[in-house]
């Protein structure tokens, strides 16, 4: 066919890159034929075609991400980009606002000067835990809805509207494309969930002026409740994305997340109170998040009947079932409006 | 087809009309791969459920000595309770019924056990009890002893109700139906908090929110968008017809898939519950209840939902705030059922119904939460907290079958409003 | 007045059948605005009767034109009569339409029979009623033999005729077809053009729309010309081209010697202008094409020329709809 050569940015990409890339494992930045010619049949030619490579520079791989990541991003904020629709938007402000309540009220603790609303509100053990784990109202009310909004149509518009060739066709690989539309949504979940944590530290920081020295003592705790909140965020992240990926509508896959991590709450907490079971909490995402997060932070475990490595497990088996199904799909998501 | 001037009825053939939306609509709802998704996790979720049941019903629950009185303390070979029988002293060795005549033989022990149940018969102020053991009756009791809640009877429990939370307080003179047998209570608590519980949340609730959520949402908005809702609407049907005939088609789906689910869990739940015979008929009244209660449910929802749908593109995202909304309002008919903000959720009036029925079918479920709270003075017995939780008195104030006529009556009318207020919006919709 | 007596049976029948003094399709003043984009324009017109053809370009009002008319969308002035009833909020008069949308989607899972005969049931046809309707039209439109395939498994065109027939089902007085010509192949094209021209043989009206015109222009000669949402040409084709007497008609002869030819004819007083393309090519042109038209043969033969070939190249819907779109399509 051709001579290979060495696929480095600068050089040529064609047809038969696009498709190797696009349904290849690779990356599109490997090695890659780079001619085709239509045979042509002894009784004459039927057609021959040339394909004159482009002989321009490809950008790096990382440039081809960004551009998608923030393609995705900066659709929440400006037009032109990812048009995420107008109730989105609005519940993530709104979301986010909410979340800040412990800030609003560690500052507002600071300016009156009382130490029990200091301590109902300000930066503890307990506190950093709710800002990230609390049920009520937060993963009722926001950081659950902020996920689902988002997976809703993430990857079942481009599926609807076959807009997935658009990426295809080019040199970007399937790993690629669901690995920054995974990235993107955990970035906005991340803003509203952890980027509230951070300024709710900063809070008590600025309204009681601590020093370097508590804000080393307090930093393992503030650790822990991060990673646990990124350990939240995967989660929903990557059921909401294996959701989106195997249907074509627009709602079903927030619905079905939303149905996935409130309904099987619902069912453990009937098993808790009919039967005083706590097993089946190992298959509530929220349940199992928040026994680890429990664990990590170090506050009181509400877990009691078995240990929080258990629910690391059904985490680990949660995300890995939702990852796989996610795979599958995208990798044999045909390049047409399906 | 004969050609006819002037204008036909709209009204000619409309059960012909509606029999074939219905028919298309239930085709339609067959062949998409998330109508069974739905189904087959509400079926898998309502499993588990019945299997910690079962298992439940099946393990062995330790019987508890409350009253200590099956221990022999002085290690005379004879219990506590057969001494105390025989007024022979529990701490000294030497003491003990053979010594009195040689022909008593030591008790076994599982004799003491359970041995003192409870005797009340109905849940009203008054007394109740009896020393079935006769430990409190004993004559070396004083007549004070005997009558520790100062009622003037022996050896009895007072009932007296509390005015302001309606609550029925315990006064036991001490030793009267101090040891129940926790298995017999177990298991009936058990069984009853199961049936309520799976009732309300397992499918008013959960099934009765999520099959149309994610059925009924998309009758009408998904044809309108996809473009297909030129073909029904070009034809001499009124639009509130097709959202009916539509609710018709999902209606046949759900409430045969109800229909179907309550039937296995009745039976399941009939043979494994404890009963005298071998299958609990008692319990039919709750479940017919329930199935009352999640067909009206469904109906009420579906129309909803539906409507969302037609109200807006993004309908769903609406559903969303209103599933939290009666979420919050089945927690408080847990808690207070006769809280008047119920009367604005569908669910609220969904759980009258099922409340009345199960006031029906067990008539002393509250006797039995209060019996087993108590416990014979010795803490809550097991089940008795679970029962408690899932238990409440129908919020209406009427008798069982009054709340169930008018909760029936409000939950047609809700879905008549929904469906009214549907049409209307679907009716001044342009269809692109 | 001595009644008879020897009468027998019920009175003869009373019934008085109005002549049909209603036009099927009526607009009056009619705009359809979205916010500052008017898709419609005070549009009035009325249709009785064959088949008629709304032409325009994308985006000049015509599914807009049956959409208001079906009352799917309500015009924001002006009053449309679909048999002498408003149709929005009134779907009354449908029971005498046969409306086929523009939308691809269908329901891909039902059989064609299928769905014809479900849709037919919504005329309030019985079970049994409804498939032998289906089964007649789906014969009409050639797809008897594929009555019982998937929708899903057909082709463009055949999806299009399954479309006809579904909205032939109840015998419809109007049938009104968007762009039914959209995307199909040549052979499925030919089918459906035949049978809109059965229909219109058959009395009934037919309105159809499209912008190629080419196909228009074989189903009939009536038509309805939309650009940007204004009725600028209402008619038969070649009247409205001959009232445009603003602009010269083209008249083509080709023949032996073209020169010799220009000669004579420049006599004509009609004639202002000629050309050739070439040696045996004449292009004339003329603000009086009927007149010039009629007298051309007698020219010719007159003068012994030889000419085999008279045409009228810009006597079509295409240049009729450029010059009216003003040189911007």
């Amino acid at each position: 066919m051709s001579e290979n050569e060495q696929m480095a940015p600068e050089a040529p990409v064609t047809g038969q890159g696009r498709m190797d890339v696009a349904w290849g494992a690779n990356t599109g930045d490997e090695t890659v034929e780079n001619m085709a010619q239509a045979s042509t049949a002894s009784s004459g030619q039927i057609f021959e075609q040339t394909y004159t490579p482009w002989r321009g520079t490809l950008n790096p791989r990382w440039m081809r991400n960004w551009a998608i990541l923030r393609h995705h991003l900066l659709g929440i904020f400006r037009k032109g980009h990812r048009p995420w629709t107008m109730p989105t938007r609005i519940f993530i402000l709104i979301a986010f606002l909410a979340s800040l309540s412990d800030a609003g009220m560690t500052l507002l603790s600071g300016l009156v000067g009382s130490s029990e609303f200091h301590s109902l509100f300000g930066v503890s053990r307990d506190n950093l835990y709710g800002h990230v784990l609390g049920f009520f109202p937060r993963n009722v009310l926001y950081y659950p809805i902020v996920a689902a909004l988002l997976v809703g149509s993430v990857i079942s518009e481009d599926r609807q509207h076959g807009t997935s060739a658009l990426y295809f066709s080019r040199p970007v690989s399937r790993f690629d494309y669901v690995g920054m539309k995974f990235l993107s949504v955990a970035i906005i979940q991340a803003l509203v969930v952890l980027l509230s944590y951070i300024l709710y530290f900063l809070a008590e920081v600025i309204a009681h002026g601590h020093g370097w020295a508590w804000m080393v003592d307090v930093f393992p705790m503030f650790l822990a409740g991060f990673i646990a909140g990124m350990i939240l965020i995967f989660t929903y992240t990557s059921i909401g994305l294996s959701l989106s990926s195997v249907s074509t509508g627009r709602f079903f896959p927030g619905i079905g997340l939303l149905a996935i991590v409130f309904g099987t709450k619902t069912l453990a907490s009937i098993v808790k109170n009919l039967f005083e079971r706590e097993i089946l909490y190992l298959i509530s995402p929220y349940d199992c998040v928040a026994h680890v997060g429990q664990a990590l932070i170090g506050t009181q475990t509400t877990y009691d009947q078995y240990s929080w490595t258990y629910s690391l497990v059904a985490l680990v088996v949660m995300n890995a079932l939702a990852l796989y199904v996610l795979a599958t799909r995208v990798a044999s998501m045909e390049v047409t409006r399906e | 087809m004969s050609r006819r001037d002037g204008l036909p009825s709209l009204w000619s053939g409309m059960d012909r009309k509606a029999m074939a939306v219905a028919e298309f609509t239930v085709r339609q709802q067959r062949k998409r791969l998330s109508t069974w998704v739905v189904l087959l996790v509400g079926i898998a979720a309502m499993g588990v459920l019945t299997m910690f049941y079962i298992d439940a019903m099946t393990m062995d629950y330790e019987a508890i000595d409350n009253d200590m009185d099956s221990y022999d303390w002085d290690l005379d070979g004879y219990p506590n309770g057969q001494e105390r029988l025989y007024g022979t002293d529990i701490f000294d060795k030497n003491s003990h019924p053979g010594l009195i005549d040689s022909s008593i033989v030591p008790d076994d022990p599982s004799l003491w056990i359970n041995e003192d149940d409870f005797d009340w018969e109905a849940l009203e102020a008054g007394s109740v009890g009896f020393d079935d053991n006769g430990d409190c009756d004993d004559e070396s009791r004083t007549d004070s002893q005997k009558d520790q809640n100062g009622n003037g009877i022996p050896c009895d429990i007072m009932l007296v109700q509390n005015t302001y939370s309606k609550r029925y307080m315990v006064f036991a003179d001490g030793n009267v139906d101090e040891d129940p047998d926790d298995e017999a209570y177990a298991l009936e608590a058990i069984h009853r908090a199961f049936v309520l519980a799976i009732g309300k949340l397992g499918i008013v609730f959960l099934i009765g929110i999520f099959v149309p959520l994610f059925m009924a949402t998309g009758l009408i908005r998904q044809e309108m968008t996809s473009g297909t809702m030129h073909f029904m609407l070009a034809k001499p049907i009124a639009r509130g017809e097709v959202f009916l005939y539509r609710m018709f088609g999902f209606l046949a789906i759900a409430w045969t898939y109800l229909t179907v689910l309550i039937a296995l869990l009745a039976i399941i739940t009939g043979l494994a519950g404890p009963s005298d015979g071998f299958f609990r008929f008692s319990d039919l009244g709750v479940w017919m209840s329930v199935w009352l209660a999640s067909l009206l449910a469904v109906m009420v929802y579906g129309m909803l939902f539906c409507m969302l749908g037609v109200m807006w593109k993004h309908g769903m995202v609406i559903a969303i705030p209103f599933a939290a909304w009666e979420l919050g309002m089945i927690l408080t008919t847990l808690g207070a059922p006769d809280a008047s903000i119920l009367r604005f959720s569908v669910v609220g009036w969904a759980m009258n119904i099922v409340d009345a029925g199960a006031a029906l079918a067990w008539s002393d479920t509250p006797l039995l939460i209060q019996m087993g709270v108590w416990g014979g003075g010795n803490g809550p017995l097991e089940g008795a907290e679970a029962l408690q939780f899932f238990a409440s008195t129908p919020g209406l104030n009427l008798s069982a079958l009054g709340t169930v006529v008018v909760s029936v009556l409000v939950m047609i009318f809700q879905a008549a409003a929904c469906w009214l207020l549907g049409s209307a919006l679907f009716k001044s919709k342009e269809i692109e | 007045m001595i009644p008879d007596v020897t009468q027998q049976g019920p009175p003869p029948s009373q019934e008085t059948i109005p002549a049909p003094t209603v036009p099927v399709v009526y607009f009056h003043g009619v705009s359809k605005s979205y916010g500052r984009i008017h898709a419609l324009s005070n549009i009035t017109l009325g249709l009785s009767g064959g088949v008629t053809g709304i032409l325009g370009m994308n985006g000049a009002g015509k599914s807009t034109l049956f959409k208001l008319l079906m009352g799917k969308l309500r015009p924001s002035s002006g009053e449309v009569k679909l048999f002498g009833t408003n149709p929005w909020k009134n779907p009354s008069p449908y029971a005498k339409v046969g409306f086929v949308p523009e939308h691809e989607k269908m329901h891909d899972w039902m059989t064609a029979l299928d769905f014809v005969s479900t849709f037919a049931r919504l005329h309030g046809m019985t079970r049994k009623e409804a498939e032998t309707e289906a089964l007649r039209v789906l014969d009409f439109v050639g797809l008897a033999d594929v009555a019982n395939k998937e929708i899903g498994r057909f082709s463009k065109g055949m999806r299009q005729r399954t479309k006809i027939a579904h909205a032939l089902v109840n015998d419809p007085e109007l049938i009104i077809l968007d762009e039914p010509l959209q995307g199909c192949d040549p052979l499925a094209r030919t089918t459906i053009m035949n049978v809109i021209r059965e229909l219109g043989k058959m009395g009934r009206t037919v309105l159809v729309s499209s912008h190629i015109l080419n196909e228009i222009e074989r189903i009939t000669e009536q038509i309805v010309i939309l650009h940007h949402g204004k009725l600028v040409a209402l008619g038969n084709l070649h009247a409205i081209r001959e009232r445009l007497d603003q602009i010269p008609h083209t008249i083509r002869l080709v023949g032996e010697d073209a020169r010799a030819l220009a000669k004579d004819i420049l006599q004509h007083p009609a004639v202002f202008g000629l050309s050739f393309p070439n040696d045996t090519e004449l292009l004339i042109q003329t603000y009086h094409f009927g007149q010039l038209h009629a007298e051309l043969p007698g020219l010719i033969v007159n003068n012994g020329h030889k000419v085999s070939l008279i045409d009228n190249p810009d006597d079509d819907l295409e240049s009729l709809l450029n010059y009216l779109a003003g040189g911007s399509a």
